[in-house]
């Protein structure tokens, strides 16, 4: 399947099919801070992802200073 | 996975709650988070006039449109910051959400109205943008609501960004900033009232709620942010996060209801306003004869 990072951008082929989980534990990514959307949709953690799946790994995590009073 | 209400297939599990939910009702979730937080803080009075920080990110547009969906009725307002692309495309994800769903937003450019932009005041100042950025949203937005007659600034800070602050706050024992980490910043002479509607979702929530609700927002990370100590702090609580589900919120929400009050007498934690003087140039309330802002305007627009 073809799964697009963000953040840099780029794309990787990974071979399916393959829990959403499982996914993220083969990226090394923690599921805390992304979202995975399989074509526009989301997906839950026991989601079953085929080879035919273009896959967007989200990241969520905001930059910046953070707030100060 | 199924949603723990309808027991319908699932699109997103919530750990910390030990709940995963359907669309329909992940939103609901969303809703009544934020509705818990603007009653538990007593944010919102009826009749005030509220305006939303919309930054074209996750948070903000999750905030206008949850705000919306609970029946109030606030404005956007948008700062540019001149950060080049990154602020360009922000401001079309921003414009975007209040066409698509006919609600007002006010545009600030901080070029036009100041002479200055964030990477021209970070290099003027040899410092690190995200302090000339968070200093100019502060001034700026706050002016904005006081001239026009807005009582509430609603930010979308969220959960995971009041825990990284309060890691970075508790690591250095920032007792003045501790005082006044509060998801309410009462309005005071010279300052709008501040609210943070968020602070019981996390980012991951945002994020999956307008992914959710249709609503295309700003993905990519700010470029001048990258490397930040902020996001450090995230990823280490993230990584006790995914370990122990519930650790940010009991972070956060445990510091607000147990230590909170024992840095209240912080004498900067004073939030009446009385001991500030004011600005001799824009009139803000400050500790110094020229505020924070005024400084690094000088500083951003003074050549070489």
């Amino acid at each position: 399947m073809r799964v697009l990072l963000r953040n840099p951008r780029r794309e990787l082929d990974v071979d399916g099919p393959i829990t959403v989980a499982a996914l993220l534990q083969r990226l090394d990514l923690n599921p805390e801070s992304v979202l995975v959307i399989a074509g526009d949709e989301l997906v839950a953690r026991d989601a079953r992802l085929d080879d035919t799946t273009t896959v967007e790994i989200r990241p969520v995590i905001s930059g910046g200073e953070g707030p100060r009073p | 996975m199924k949603c723990r209400v309808c027991r319908g297939p699932a699109v997103i599990d919530v750990r910390r709650h030990n709940a995963a939910f359907c669309p329909d009702h992940f939103v609901t979730h969303c809703r009544e988070q934020v509705r818990r937080a603007i009653t538990d803080h007593h944010m919102i009075d009826p009749e005030h006039r509220i305006v939303v920080a919309v930054s074209g990110g996750k948070d903000s547009l999750a905030l206008w449109d949850l705000l919306v969906g609970l029946d109030y009725q606030p404005d956007g307002v948008y700062l540019g910051l001149g950060i080049g692309e990154y602020s360009n495309d922000s401001l079309d994800h921003a414009r975007a959400y209040a066409t698509d769903r006919g609600v007002t937003l006010h545009e600030v450019d901080l070029a036009a109205e100041q002479g200055f932009t964030i990477p021209a005041a970070a290099a003027a100042t040899h410092r690190a943008p995200c302090g000339a950025c968070g200093l100019s949203k502060r001034h700026l937005l706050n002016r904005f609501a006081l001239e026009h007659h807005y009582d509430t600034v609603a930010t979308g800070h969220n959960l995971d960004d009041e825990a990284a602050v309060l890691l970075g706050n508790v690591l250095r024992w920032e007792t003045e900033y501790l005082a006044r980490q509060h998801p309410v910043l009462p309005a005071t002479t010279g300052f709008a009232r501040r609210i943070k509607p968020l602070v019981r979702l996390g980012e991951r929530e945002t994020a999956a709620y307008c992914v959710i609700r249709g609503i295309d927002y700003q993905v990519d990370e700010c470029p001048m942010a990258a490397g930040n100590r902020h996001l450090h702090y995230k990823d280490v609580l993230n990584r006790l996060e995914q370990r122990s589900p519930g650790s940010k919120a009991a972070f956060f929400h445990g510091f607000l209801d147990h230590a909170h009050d024992r840095f209240a007498d912080h004498p900067d934690g004073d939030d009446t306003g009385a001991h500030l003087g004011r600005c001799t140039e824009c009139g803000a309330p400050t500790t110094t004869d020229v505020c924070a802002f005024c400084r690094l305007r000088h500083r951003a627009t003074s050549r070489p």
